[in-house]
């Protein structure tokens, strides 16, 4: 579904994806760990050129999403960013109703009438377990939500312009215990439609809700093994993290 | 001399400044308090100014300001709000940025009577434009045009990149980028940029002072080619005449009403961009 041929990301002179090729499954969900500065969002943003605009910033070699060149110039980006999501690591709501907020993508594809939107809007509410909460609200601001409703709210948003691929750039870390469980659970709930990237710093995270873990480091990607795996042999974990 | 000690000169020094500032400031307002209250008998504010300004009120002065400065606004705020937008949404070389940035700071320290000349030349004499409204407000939105582009690039620049990722993300467009993401969310920034650019409008009186304005004998301009009356022009023929003091009395009295003008202006300003950095904190 998604393959990484000997693609390489850099600003300027740093590299901070080095020749990686690697092929992620459709309709899974992939974790990805790594330290500080691994790269790990550099890798979600190339993955819906978002780093299209920064001035130093180059490629070489090619990612193909679903078989196709995201970088070939016929491209269109703006779709792509359509069927590639991403949310970040702090939800950002406009200060605007939470209805607006919901369809605010969906506004830029013609095809989809207005008549719809409500219809729209509760479907994609409702796969983010947020309908009940907002259901009666829906006309007031998004900014009064807390913050793990307004994770999910822009969660909802993402997938009200339907998206094949989902990017997750730590998508729990400013969330509290209650809230972060339910993202896992959507999540986990999502993949038999989508495929899904989720980057996190909490290992025992990567392992209860991935199919796949991996582990950035220097520009390279390597599958850490599972946990099982890893209780034979306790260092490895500690091994792939940080020694070369 | 120890660290200190330097500190403490410097502070000083710097308490010094503030202190001849403010006290500047107070002096020019408290003058033209104690000048121009005398003049603002009756209605100063809404009278026809009458005998050759010596007295009456300064109705007609005001609005015909307040014209001109509105239609320099409009004619520059298109052009200073679509080359801030060109700036910060669509060039991505940084190099050519900086250089219009540059540029602008330079146009911004451009003394206003090169404008005044180059623009009565170029409306005024080559074009044939005259003495009027048009070739006023020209000249006016020509020179307020590099204010209006700093402060309007500056609401643009303060905008959380959060947003700009969130509806890029989505798949917006740039110009629905602009439409819907960066418009909205400046547009206190915006309107705050615009008063600004207002205030300086009001404070610029050489260029216009021989294009645009005549001193009296005309209310409201009826076409664009009429000349429009301004408090600018009003107290400079007025302040001229040392020897009829009611004109003198009429002139501080004009000059409180600009002063006060601006005063407005600036202070709506601030009040908006205070409640601006409020909801970004948010
Ligand atoms: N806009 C940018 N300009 C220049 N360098 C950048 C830019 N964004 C990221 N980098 C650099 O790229 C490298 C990878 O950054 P990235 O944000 O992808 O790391 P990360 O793995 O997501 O880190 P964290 O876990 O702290 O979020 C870092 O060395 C960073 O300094
Ligand atoms: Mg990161």
């Amino acid at each position: 579904m998604i393959q990484f041929k000997n693609f390489t990301a850099a600003f300027g002179e740093r590299e901070v994806l080095k020749s990686m090729t690697c092929n992620l499954t459709g309709n899974s969900i992939t974790a990805i760990i790594g330290v500080s500065g691994s790269g790990k969002t550099t890798l979600l943003r190339v993955l819906c050129r978002m780093n299209d605009r920064i001035e130093n910033f180059h490629i070489k070699g090619n990612i193909l999403i679903g078989g196709k060149d995201i970088f070939r110039p016929d491209n269109n980006v703006y779709s792509l960013r359509r069927k590639v999501g991403m949310i970040f690591q702090k939800p950002c709501v406009f200060p605007i109703s939470i209805f607006d907020n919901v369809v605010f993508g969906v506004r830029e594809v013609t095809k989809i009438p207005k008549k719809d939107y409500p219809d729209l809007a509760e479907k994609v509410l409702r796969e983010v377990f947020l309908w009940e909460e907002v259901k009666d609200r829906l006309n007031e601001k998004a900014t009064t939500l807390s913050q793990g409703q307004q994770q999910r709210l822009t969660l909802a948003r993402t997938l009200a312009v339907g998206p094949d691929v989902l990017l997750m750039d730590e998508p729990t870390s400013s969330l509290d215990p209650e809230s972060t469980a339910a993202i896992e659970k959507l999540v986990i709930s999502l993949k038999n439609r989508h495929t899904i990237l989720w980057v996190t710093h909490q290992h025992d995270q990567a392992h209860s809700i991935a199919d796949r873990v991996l582990v950035l480091k220097e520009g390279q990607v390597v599958d850490l093994p599972a946990p099982i795996e890893r209780q034979e042999n306790p260092s490895s974990l500690e091994d792939v993290l940080y020694n070369s | 001399m120890t660290a200190i000690t330097i500190e403490k000169v410097v502070r000083v020094f710097i308490a010094g400044i503030t202190f001849i500032i403010i006290g500047l400031l107070v002096s020019i307002f408290s003058i033209m308090f104690i000048k121009g209250f005398p003049a603002f008998h009756d209605d100063f504010l809404f009278a026809e100014s009458k005998d050759f300004g010596r007295a009456g009120g300064v109705f007609y002065q005001s609005a015909g300001t307040l014209i001109l400065m509105t239609t320099a606004v409009l004619l520059s705020l298109p052009v200073a709000l679509g080359s801030v937008l060109f700036q910060t949404e669509y060039l991505a070389s940084g190099k050519f940025k900086t250089l219009l940035t540059q540029l602008t700071y330079l146009l911004n320290a451009t003394p206003t009577i090169l404008f005044g000349l180059v623009g009565y030349l170029f409306f005024g004499v080559y074009l044939d434009t005259g003495v009027s409204w048009v070739t006023g407000s020209m000249i006016l939105a020509v020179m307020i045009l590099p204010t209006l582009q700093v402060s309007l690039r500056e609401a643009v620049e303060a905008l959380p990149q959060k947003y700009r990722e969130a509806g890029m993300a989505l798949g917006l467009s740039r110009s629905s980028q602009i439409r819907r993401v960066i418009l909205p969310q400046c547009f206190y920034g915006i309107v705050t940029g615009v008063l600004l650019g207002l205030a300086r409008a009001a404070g610029e009186t050489a260029a216009i002072m021989f294009t645009a304005t005549t001193f009296s004998g005309i209310q409201f301009p009826q076409s664009f080619s009429d000349p429009v009356p301004t408090l600018q022009t009003h107290i400079l023929i007025l302040a001229q005449e040392a020897a009829h003091p009611e004109s003198i009395a009429q002139a501080w009295g004009s000059g409180l009403v600009l002063l006060g003008l601006v005063f407005i202006l600036t202070l709506m300003a601030w009040l908006i961009r205070t409640r601006v950095v409020m909801e970004s904190e948010l």
